[in-house]
């Protein structure tokens, strides 16, 4: 497991990013643009898209003054990969429980 | 196991417990470990729960005090084999229909040194609907139409905050 698949997983996970990304599939939008989309603040945004950028889910292009960000359609393949990469992280947690035993 | 097929995950881990001490973490313990950034939820998870017993829920309870199911429990063969349906569309919406939910499996065999195998297989990709197809299509080329299903759902997510 590496680092860039708990990244993906992590980022999936969470209703707003899943959001953005629903947002992005449409063309790519500026920061303010997202935000105005949705009942988050404006930094919150800007901290999701970092983790969604880390992740390789998304990219950020500069267009003129202004930073345009956007879909990594490499990134992600399938639900079928999703579902790969959270039980990998999933059992990994298990396997961490089970054997220090202070259940 | 069987080979495995483009629309199953399978897992194995192997860790150092009893078939008993691992089955129970992993059922009535799973809040302990569950990642929990994994959740369907509108508000942050506090906690998901496995109900131990055949036709048991599977849910979690969010920081708003909402309940939201994920599953249910189809074989309860304690410590050795547990499936469970799991109940989240591929727009990670709630499935009532049983019929329509993928299926997980997981099972507890004892192994040498006094540990435990654990195989999960994550199955039945393919009754999650009419996005089944898209979604062979998407395991096998790509993008496709699960991310534009995908987008239908969080966008009707985002309108109703």
């Amino acid at each position: 497991m590496n680092s860039y698949q708990e990244l993906k997983l992590d980022a999936l996970g969470d209703l707003t990013r899943r959001g953005i990304l629903a947002q992005l599939l449409n063309g790519p939008l500026p920061v303010g643009e997202l935000a105005g989309r949705f009942p988050v603040s404006r930094p919150a945004i800007s901290q999701h898209l970092r983790i969604l950028k880390e992740a390789q889910l998304v990219t950020d292009v500069a267009a003129g003054t202004r930073r345009l960000y956007a879909i990594n359609r490499e990134g992600f393949n399938s639900l079928r990969e999703y579902f790969d990469q959270f039980w990998e992280t999933a059992l990994h947690e298990f396997k961490k429980k089970v054997e220090s035993r202070d259940v | 196991m069987t080979a495995t097929d483009s629309s199953t995950v399978q897992k194995t881990i192997t860790v150092e417990a009893t078939p008993e001490h691992a089955f129970e973490v992993f059922t009535a313990g799973i809040d302990s470990w569950w990642p929990r950034s994994h959740h369907i939820g509108k508000s942050p998870m506090k906690e998901t729960r496995i109900e131990c017993r055949a036709g048991g829920r599977c849910y979690s309870v969010h920081e708003d005090g909402a309940e939201g199911d994920w599953g249910k429990i189809l074989v309860w063969e304690p410590p050795l084999r547990f499936v469970m349906a799991w109940q989240i569309t591929h727009q990670w919406g709630y499935e009532p229909d049983l019929a329509k939910a993928s299926e997980v499996e997981v099972s507890f065999t004892p192994a040498e040194g006094g540990k435990t195998r654990v195989d999960l297989e994550h199955r039945y990709f393919e009754r999650m609907g009419p996005g089944a197809e898209e979604m062979r299509t998407a395991v096998n080329g790509g993008w496709g139409k699960l991310m534009e299903m995908f987008a239908a759902q969080a966008a009707a997510g985002s309108a109703t905050q």
